[in-house]
């Protein structure tokens, strides 16, 4: 009775139930699989690495991952079309903060060392050639000690290459605030490197 | 002389500048305001330099194999074709084989040869400057796929070197041609090395490039063979500055976006190109714009 399997499907495929995914599929379904195999999975990566540089574990990652996959999968119906890496992305987003949310373990959000002092920040010449020539190791500690918020539209701006308008809707606030928290994330990154750099202050 | 603003709002400003997101206008402005006030000269050099390290640095975290293929398995359900719960290699051959068929019946679409040599680099579409949406031709798809496939693998290229001397005599030794291999590091764009493919029918040369985190595929072969039939032909400059008729150097590249992916292809130095990556669109347009600057101008043939 294919109109009852639509009914039930959709939700009872990712349930780990074994009887559900022995039950015919529709050819709807098959479409829609292949479809969704096509646009969605080839950006796997980048939801990986977003998953990745929230959460700053590799296996927590995967965890984020693969709930968003499921997610996306199930409400791949609802893709309109766009930017597909920018819709797995927000869905990856998403699913990081329900699973942060259930553990409450605090990030300390963005009260961390709010006011970095501005004789910190670059002047001279040889605080110039600090930053331009931080290397990865480095800059990748730099991303990690941000704040979350600032370190997600870093992370959708330098690694992802998305515009702040995608930021901005995959971020869910306006682009003023996308615009306001990188430069922050910027200062705080220049202060992390001037500090940690070579030749910098222990 | 006022300022454009004190700290945060001088700090935007700048960040919007650098990431290339503001106005005409304002862009107009804060470069006249560079220019009188050193303190904002001051922060855009800092920001630049930041920027810059940024950019060269590869932040991207990728999926370990087996996370690929537990994530992979786990959304295939009990449905997932078997190549996928077989090792990374035996599924390469099952990648390349259907390649293989699906070239096979591309092949038989397009002789390898073209009766008349030329005949479609000289069609209508020279000069044609981004087509909106996919690029219906299957080969579009054949290297998009080689592509995704390399970077899921974990495996983007062969030979890993930057060095060109490295990399051209490993491909004279598995190609029947010989492609040009070039750095664009001085440009921005890190040779990463490259690899071998299996595209319309034959195998190919792909070159692997950094940009910033992402990754650009090259691939590259005889402008006569297979893929000659979708290109076209080259532009009258290659040099990087502006053609004539205000088109842009990359202007002759046709350039194609699908699923999130951005293709630039062309013909240069009797070879033909494509370019793919999920970097921006005008990213791999540099790349292309610097590739093209430093091959040899396409002669008449």
């Amino acid at each position: 009775m294919p109109a009852l399997s639509q009914l039930l499907l959709p939700t009872a495929w990712f349930a780990e139930a074994p009887a559900a995914r022995q039950m015919p599929r529709t050819h709807d379904e098959d479409a829609k699989r292949r479809r969704f195999e096509a646009d969605i999975l080839p950006h796997l990566d980048a939801a990986f690495n977003l998953a990745r540089w929230l959460t700053r574990d590799d296996a927590q990652a995967e965890d984020v991952v693969q709930t968003a996959c499921l997610r996306a999968l199930r409400f791949f119906d609802g893709f309109q079309g766009g930017n597909p890496r920018a819709w797995l992305l927000t869905i990856v987003r998403n699913s990081f903060y329900t699973w942060i949310g259930q553990r409450r373990e605090q990030e300390q959000e963005t009260s961390f060392d709010e006011e970095v002092h501005t004789a910190e920040r670059a002047a001279g010449d040889p605080e110039l050639e600090l930053l331009r020539h931080a290397d990865a190791e480095l800059l990748r500690q730099a991303f990690a000690a941000l704040p979350l918020a600032f370190r997600e539209v870093m992370v959708l701006r330098e690694v992802e290459g998305l515009s702040y308008k995608e930021i901005a809707a995959i971020a869910g606030v306006p682009i003023g605030t996308v615009m306001s928290r990188l430069a922050r994330a910027r200062r705080h990154l220049q202060a992390y490197l001037l500090a940690h750099g070579v030749g910098g202050r222990p | 002389m006022s300022c454009i603003g004190d700290g945060e709002r001088r700090e935007v400003q700048i960040t919007a500048y650098l990431d290339d997101e503001l106005d005409l206008t304002s862009v107009v402005e804060l470069e006249s305001h560079f220019e009188r006030c050193p303190a904002c000269a001051g922060e855009l050099a800092a920001q630049r330099a930041l920027k810059q390290a940024i950019g060269a640095a590869d932040l991207r975290y990728r999926p370990g194999p087996d996370q690929v293929r537990r994530l992979r398995r786990q959304l295939g359900g009990g449905q997932a074709p078997p190549a996928w719960r077989v090792g990374p290699r035996l599924r390469a051959v099952a990648a390349l084989l259907l390649v293989a068929v699906g070239s096979w019946t591309l092949g038989r679409r397009w002789p390898a040869r073209p009766q008349v040599p030329g005949a479609e680099r000289s069609d209508g579409n020279a000069g044609v400057a981004g087509e909106a949406g996919p690029d219906a031709s299957p080969l579009a798809e054949q290297v998009l796929a080689s592509h995704v496939r390399a970077q899921l693998a974990g495996h983007p290229e062969d030979v890993a070197s930057s060095d060109r001397h490295t990399v051209k005599p490993w491909f004279g030794g598995h190609l029947d041609y010989s492609p040009p291999v070039i750095d664009l590091a001085a440009q921005g764009f890190p040779l990463r090395g490259g690899r071998l493919d299996y595209v319309g029918g034959r195998p190919v040369a792909a070159l692997v490039y950094q940009a910033g985190n992402h990754l650009v595929s090259v691939f590259v072969w005889p402008a006569d063979g297979p893929g000659a039939a979708p290109t076209v032909r080259t532009g009258a400059s290659p040099t990087g500055a502006p053609a004539a008729g205000g088109v842009p150097p990359a202007g002759a590249a046709v350039a194609s976006s699908r699923r999130g992916f951005q293709q630039l292809r062309w013909t240069q130095a009797g070879m033909a190109w494509w370019a793919v990556s999920d970097v921006a669109a005008d990213r791999l347009d540099d790349l292309v714009r610097a590739l093209r600057a430093e091959l040899p101008p396409a002669g008449p043939r």
